[in-house]
């Protein structure tokens, strides 16, 4: 008899099951450690620079408009998914290509968990690039004094659009395992993107909302400057993608050598699970409807996220008049009221005529983005309103390759001013209202053709009525009754304009003068 | 002990001397098999399909007239990542020293699978009107083709489809605006002789570059299936 056996034989499950996480955090250092993911994240960054960040240094300095392209686009995913789709299927097909599916099977751990671990390390470096390198893109914003809020559920969105990418490209690899897998994975996801902007561009409602490069109706100026970023939809986009990318690692877990039946079946809940989240956040998306600042879905709609954003204005002066505008706009204020000042010095003095001009929220409309650009005129004493995030601001180019001049912006200004002044809301206006309008311009500075420019700068489709033009290419021309009334109005003296016009603005803003009662 | 109730190995029966011919093709098709060149012409043959059934279906995107190629363009990408992946050879070293007709093994290959992916987009193309025509179908996918070989010979050819890709990117944000440069040729016209010379310029150098040096081996990364 040895001392051996009278030592009492120590309980091992304490230990073994202290051992298994251990373990599966061994293996998952393994796997970071031997991952394809980060030899491709300078190429993806080099990319994410030429594609996301570049074109929209073009924009304003404020975030929603300056991150428009990248986020509210979802130009980031474009960027990064279909890299993360193929590296991700490489590293998923590892165990087919090397023929070491029956070796891997007989291991220790079932093969779904260990496939697991390797998508989570590929996720891991994928989601952790995207954040860090969004992270490294809103810094420069930031040192470059761009206002307002940064889209922060939109920087969720992509992160969650890049973890789905690598588990949908993750299951090509396994269930595919050869070279061709990557390639198929990223051409596949690179298309699946494409074909869903065409979706997302040309719906505006309904279960395209969804997909995370639609920015129709859902990112517009208002956002992150007048009010904040509303999460409701950013919300039912990462159910959405988190739902796809739990149904695709489910999927994997299906197959016979995956596991024991017992793994199995979970495999199959989770599944089932991850298409009923998509499946649900594609029907709360159907239920979303356009509210003022942005798209509210009832079921995850916070009243808090209605609260304006609280700020002091910052004004200058225009023929006497102060012009206010929200701070993150401070750098615009000598533009506005140079734009401002030959308008308000024309209608100074007559019924109606502005004492206060203000910075309005753009109220959302449908569309990319654009928001509603109506200035309008109200209140007691009347105070004109400016969307002018809604404006293409000088400067800026709206991803086209001109310009925004100074004099482009003036003439948007003027006209959007005027068009206020004499009434006409939210349509051409009546052809008497057309008439003051185009004379008013004209002793404002704005020639005719300056006015026609204006027109076709402004984007307002309803603007393209004046002088009976319709809306496309139709080319507007500076003839017909209405220019030719307008002549009149302007020819007269100023005295005895503004006189005119002190009597009869009442009946033109009520839409009762016609052309020919015109001097 | 003794050599008793072992067997002799059973002697091969002494292979019939193979005429040179039949040896060339045999080889040539071991090389093809060894890049899983019948599988690249499977999925080449696939993109064909995708593209008649792009072109019938009128799929597009929305954006101007350049964005309207823009589907055609992924897919002629495809196939030049399909070419490129096509170029990863298994052996590594060890068939470089073994192989005096390895360099135009790879140049055949290589324009074997071209011009079958050339073959069957232009029979997509009798899906309806392609944008740019053939003679811009044949361009693009030269060029890119010549991207994607110039990729393998830097990366490694299971890699070789992140060269496409990445100028796809490229090319689709470039597509937005109106690029002046002739090497975004997907935006230029047909006839464009600079895009013309770009793009052709970019495949002769893939193709010179792919026969001389071949793929990357890599012994970092295990050998694709």
């Amino acid at each position: 008899m040895t001392a051996a056996t009278q030592v009492p034989v120590q309980p091992q499950a304490p230990r073994a099951a202290s051992a298994a996480p251990l373990t599966v955090a061994r293996l998952l250092r393994l796997e970071l450690r031997h991952n394809a993911m980060p030899w491709f994240l300078p190429l993806i960054a080099a990319l994410l620079w030429v594609d996301s960040y570049r074109p929209s240094v073009t924009q304003s300095p404020v975030w929603i408009l300056r991150t428009y392209w990248n986020m509210g686009q979802g130009h980031t995913i474009v960027d990064f998914g279909p890299f993360v789709a193929g590296v991700a299927a490489w590293m998923g097909s590892r165990d087919g290509r090397r023929a070491m599916g029956d070796l891997v099977t007989a291991t220790a751990r079932p093969r779904w968990a260990a496939q697991l671990v390797t998508w989570a390390a590929t996720a891991i470096w994928a989601v952790g690039a995207y954040l860090v390198f969004v992270g490294a893109m809103f810094a420069v914003y930031a040192h470059q004094g761009v206002q307002g809020t940064p889209p922060w559920w939109w920087v969720a969105v992509g992160a969650a659009a890049v973890a789905a990418f690598s588990a949908a490209g993750f299951a090509v690899g396994a269930l595919f395992p050869s070279r061709f897998a990557a390639p198929l994975a990223a051409f596949g996801g690179f298309l699946a993107i494409m074909l869903s902007s065409q979706a997302g561009f040309r719906d505006t409602s309904g279960w395209a909302l969804i997909l995370p490069t639609n920015s129709n109706s859902n990112y517009e100026p208002a956002s992150g400057i007048f009010y904040p970023f509303l999460p409701d939809l950013p919300i039912a986009r990462i159910m959405f993608l988190a739902g796809l990318a739990v149904a695709a690692l489910g999927l994997l877990g299906l197959p016979a050598r995956a596991g024991g039946p017992r793994l199995r079946r979970s495999a199959a809940v989770i599944t089932v699970a991850g298409v009923a989240a998509a499946g649900t956040a594609a029907g709360l998306a159907t239920t979303a409807r356009m509210g003022p600042h942005g798209m509210v879905i009832a079921a995850l709609h916070d009243a808090a996220s209605d609260q304006p954003i609280r700020y002091t204005p910052v004004c200058g002066h225009a023929a006497g008049i102060p012009v206010c505008l929200n701070p993150a706009y401070r750098r615009y204020l000598p533009d506005v009221t140079a734009a401002l000042r030959p308008v308000l010095s024309e209608v100074a003095g007559l019924p109606g005529a502005p004492a206060r001009a203000a910075q309005a929220a753009a109220p959302y409309t449908v569309g990319e983005g654009e928001g509603d650009m109506t200035f309008t005129l109200g209140g007691r004493p009347p105070v004109l309103r400016m969307p002018l995030g809604a404006l293409s601001l000088p400067g800026t180019s709206a991803f086209s390759t001109s310009v925004t001049t100074a004099a482009d912006f003036d003439g948007q200004a003027r006209l959007l001013a005027v068009h206020a002044f004499v009434g006409a809301g939210a349509s051409a206006g009546t052809p008497a209202q057309q008439a003051v309008q185009a004379a008013l311009l004209r002793g404002a500075g704005l020639t005719y053709a300056a006015q026609i420019q204006a027109l076709g700068n402004v984007g307002v489709p309803w603007l393209y009525f004046v002088n009976g033009n319709q809306p496309g290419n139709v080319p507007l021309s500076a003839r017909g009754p209405v220019y030719a009334a307008a002549g009149r109005l302007a020819a007269l003296p100023a005295a005895a304009r503004h006189a005119w016009l002190t009597s009869h603005l009442a009946a033109l803003r009520a839409g009762q003068l016609t052309l020919a009662q015109l001097p | 002990m003794t050599a008793a109730g072992v067997r002799p190995p059973e002697q091969a029966a002494p292979a019939r001397p193979a005429g040179p011919v039949l040896a060339g093709l045999r080889l040539t098709w071991l090389y093809l098999v060894s890049r899983r060149v019948p599988l690249a012409v499977g999925l080449l043959a696939g993109l064909g399909v995708l593209q008649w059934v792009a072109l019938r279906g009128r799929w597009s995107i929305a954006g101007g007239p350049a964005a309207q190629e823009l589907i055609q363009l992924v897919i002629e990408t495809g196939a030049a990542a399909v070419i490129a992946v096509a170029t990863y050879g298994p052996f590594g070293e060890q068939e470089r020293p073994t192989g005096r007709w390895l360099p135009w093994l790879r140049l055949l290959a290589a324009v074997l699978v071209t011009a079958v992916a050339v073959g069957a987009l232009a029979a997509g193309a009798s899906g309806g009107h392609l944008p740019g025509g053939t003679l811009a179908m044949l361009r693009n996918v030269a060029g890119i083709t010549g991207i994607g070989l110039l990729s393998a010979v830097a990366i490694g050819g299971a890699f070789g489809w992140t060269g496409p890709m990445a100028y796809l990117l490229i090319t689709e944000v470039a597509l937005n605006g109106n690029p002046t440069t002739p090497w975004i040729w997907a935006a230029r016209t047909p006839h464009d002789l600079g895009a013309a010379l770009c793009a052709y310029g970019v495949f002769a150098a893939g193709i010179a570059a792919i026969t001389i040096f071949g793929a990357r081996a890599s012994g970092r990364l295990p050998a694709p299936g």
